[in-house]
């Protein structure tokens, strides 16, 4: 057989022999799928604990919530996301028989840990009279962050926010440790079915690619879009 | 109008207002004046609340506002506040800023406010930045849209904390003037100031803070050809010979 | 001729003392054909019938059939003192003409089913992928039937996900279409922990591993997955004692020894 004729054998065997492009594409809507809604949890958990901690210094009521707060963070910050999957699917959630949404847990716990301490990063950096003005004209603490913080932490915080969700995606790679079929376990099985490292690797790898390249894209535009209002 | 009752603030240690008396009226244009250090912008942020008095109260029109029970936020909205640095939220545009706190507290409508927003932009002469961001304007452009954010929710006094010493020299005069202008309509003002030349020409009293203490309160001719105080003039000396 | 004489004989005797007919009625085509190489085996040969398509047991190397199964029959031959003959043929003709005497055996990596049990007898088999079912105690899974609708986990890459993903996913397949899923586990154990849990019905896995499974956990059960467990044989006329049993001595000495892994990996290049 040439060099050719080898390849094109290799590309169908994994791509089109049992309809095996079939598998691929479930793989990357799954791993779609996780990311988004895991990146939406990570973001609501991580701003409640920013949240949390940037006013839990003017108010004593939150000192125990606080406390629990760091405890999450530094659980999950010290711990491999892998063990934390195996964890959420073989103990925790060990009732919920929907393993995607074990996963999307899992990611999204995991995801909100690290979006806290850039939320609150975020937040810090935001000018401090930003929050007098807004008081001084009578809005309340709530308001006060929702039109006038968050926007502006949104801004500084975009560009590690777009990296926190590209790292993301790329770390539902292991979300075949239980029975998801995500795009790197689509490779795996049709790896186990083909015998051959090449294809199945390579066009996984592409694939992840592809979305983070189109991810990043999309990041700048938003960034771009953000800062309008500095333009000189 | 703001009755001030041995007020005391201390950060950490450090005592800033030692036991402050003095009262605000309907109408008043009181001027504090005194060296960096002397405590005068933390009394006039004691006014409304952005620091929380040690002890001590501060009534203003019948309320307590030191009091956990006052709705310290509405009060805040009958009370403007401008601030050395302006403050001018950088993420929205000039007519956005003015109108975020009216409609975003219920009290106008967007056109209300609106409508409300562009006769104040059209007072100070600057219609035409409506639509920008505040980083394409000037210092003295921004803060006089600074005060008229305040103006916006039609505030029954106006405190201002050193509102032009963030300012270049050329741009000082403008916001001046229109300080000027709102005290001749009968706002009642606090100032906070170097600006001695304001102070004389606009003050109906004048305010002289040293070391947490009022040393001395008189209306202005007095004030500036008699002070009483020996730390008033030797302030004052050091004022005079600067300029 | 002598040994086809030999032969003869002994099935004679053999269809005699269990009144078993030899009605070989189904002849097949490519009898005339092969008739030829059957008359040239002489005396002192061994003819071996296979299909020399289905690597690593037997495929042609040039001219030459070898593999797996030729390396066995090798040392049959041998042990028995025999020269050995190897003969390629249709896979569907191999067990007509063991029937037919054509050939002594055939060996060609085929799977001891009961059908061909009917027709043949079968030595010890040489190569096993025997795959269970395991299932909760009062579940009723005992074959591809029971597994209709289910939620089957299996090991990635195991003769069990391959047969039940096809089984599934394959238009042809006897789970096609019938409610049934796969899911795939990195490994045995977490298989079944999903099934104690209760997120899968059953789990198809190898019997090694499904023993060690339901002796660790009271409340499963494991059973013979006879639609895909496959276990290969070397198929004699049925009756024809003598050399099955020395097929069979040399299987266990191979087994023994080690040697038919050895086989298995020197062919799977």
């Amino acid at each position: 057989m040439t060099k050719l004729e080898n390849f094109i054998n290799s590309f169908n065997k994994t791509f089109i022999v049992e309809g095996r492009y079939k598998l691929f594409a479930s793989g990357i809507s799954n791993t779609i799928f996780i990311a988004f809604f895991a990146t939406l949890m990570g973001i609501a958990i991580g701003l409640f604990i920013a949240l949390v901690k940037t006013n839990a210094k003017n108010n004593r009521k939150l000192f125990v919530l606080d406390k629990i707060c760091s405890l999450y963070v530094t659980i999950i910050r010290g711990t491999p996301v892998v063990v934390q999957l195996l964890i959420m699917y073989y103990v925790i959630f060990v009732n919920i028989d929907n393993s995607i949404l074990v996963a999307i847990l899992t990611f999204g716990i995991n995801s909100g840990a690290y979006v806290s301490e850039i939320a609150r990063a975020g937040i810090e950096s935001v000018d401090k009279g930003q929050i007098e003005a807004g008081m001084s004209l009578g809005l309340d603490r709530k308001k006060t962050m929702i039109y006038i913080i968050f926007p502006q932490a949104l801004k500084n915080i975009l560009p590690a926010l777009g990296n926190e969700f590209i790292a993301l995606l790329k770390e539902t790679s292991v979300a075949g440790y239980v029975p998801i079929i995500d795009l790197t376990k689509a490779g795996d099985i049709v790896r186990s079915r083909t015998w051959e490292p090449f294809f199945p690797l390579y066009s996984v790898a592409l694939f992840y690619l592809v979305m983070v390249v189109g991810l990043t894209a999309v990041q700048k535009r938003l960034e771009r879009r953000l800062s309008e209002s500095d333009r000189n | 109008m703001i009755e001030i009752k041995n007020i005391k603030k201390s950060f950490g240690k450090n005592e800033v207002l030692k036991n402050i008396n003095t009262e605000i009226k309907k109408g008043d244009k009181v001027v504090i004046i005194g060296p960096s250090g002397s405590g005068k912008s933390t009394l006039l942020r004691c006014m409304n609340l952005l620091e929380t008095p040690t002890s001590g109260s501060i009534v203003f029109q019948g309320t307590d506002i030191t009091d956990k029970k006052s709705d310290i936020n509405k009060i805040r909205q009958r009370m403007g506040m401008v601030f050395q640095h302006f403050n001018l939220f950088p993420h929205l545009t000039v007519l956005e800023n003015i109108m975020l706190a009216p409609v975003k507290l219920n009290l106008q409508t967007k056109e209300e406010a609106e409508e409300n927003a562009l006769r104040l932009l059209e007072r100070i002469g600057l219609s035409d930045k409506k639509y920008e961001y505040p980083a394409m304007l000037s210092g003295g452009q921004k803060q006089r849209i600074a005060i008229v954010r305040s103006l916006s929710m039609k505030p029954e006094i106006m405190l201002f904390d050193e509102p032009t010493s963030a300012l270049d020299p050329e741009m000082i005069g403008e916001v001046l003037k229109l300080m000027k202008d709102l005290a001749e309509d009968g706002m009642t003002m606090v100032v906070v100031t170097h600006e001695m030349g304001f102070a004389k020409s606009v003050a109906n009293r004048i305010l002289f803070m040293d070391e947490g203490k009022i040393l001395e309160e008189n209306n202005p001719q007095d004030f500036f050809l008699n002070p009483v105080h020996e730390r008033s003039k030797e302030f004052l000396s050091k004022i005079l010979y600067n300029i | 001729m002598k040994k086809v004489s030999v032969l003869l004989i002994v099935t004679m005797v053999f269809a005699l003392t269990t009144g078993c007919s030899s009605k070989t009625t189904e002849q097949p085509a490519e009898n005339t054909t092969n008739q030829e190489a059957a008359a040239q085996a002489e005396d002192n040969t061994l003819v071996m019938y296979t299909n020399a398509e289905f690597p690593p047991f037997e495929y042609f190397e040039g001219e030459k059939i070898v593999g797996v199964d030729v390396d066995i029959a090798n040392e049959i031959a041998k042990d028995m003192g025999k020269e050995l003959v190897v003969e390629h043929i249709d896979f569907s003709s191999i067990i007509p003409a063991v029937l037919n005497d054509k050939a002594d055996f055939g060996a060609a990596g085929m799977t001891i089913t009961p059908e061909r049990q009917e027709q043949v007898d079968f030595s010890i088999s040489y190569v096993e992928s025997i795959q269970h079912i395991i299932s909760k105690k009062d579940a009723e899974i005992l074959d591809m039937e029971g597994l209709k609708g289910k939620k089957i986990g299996v090991q990635l890459g195991t003769t069990g996900d391959l047969a039940i993903s096809d089984a599934v996913n394959l238009p042809e397949g006897d789970l096609y279409n019938s409610g049934a899923e796969v899911k795939t586990y990195k490994n045995a154990l977490e298989a079944s922990q999903d099934l104690l849990a209760g997120r899968v019905d059953a789990v198809v896995i190898d019997k090694l591993p499904a023993e060690e499974i339901v002796n660790g956990n009271e409340g499963l059960k494991s059973v013979v997955f006879g639609a895909i467990s496959e276990a290969y044989g070397i198929c004699v006329k049925k009756g024809n004692g003598e050399l099955l049993n020395s097929i069979n001595s040399t299987l266990q000495r191979l087994l023994d020894e080690g040697k038919i892994a050895e086989f298995i990996e020197n062919h799977s290049k």
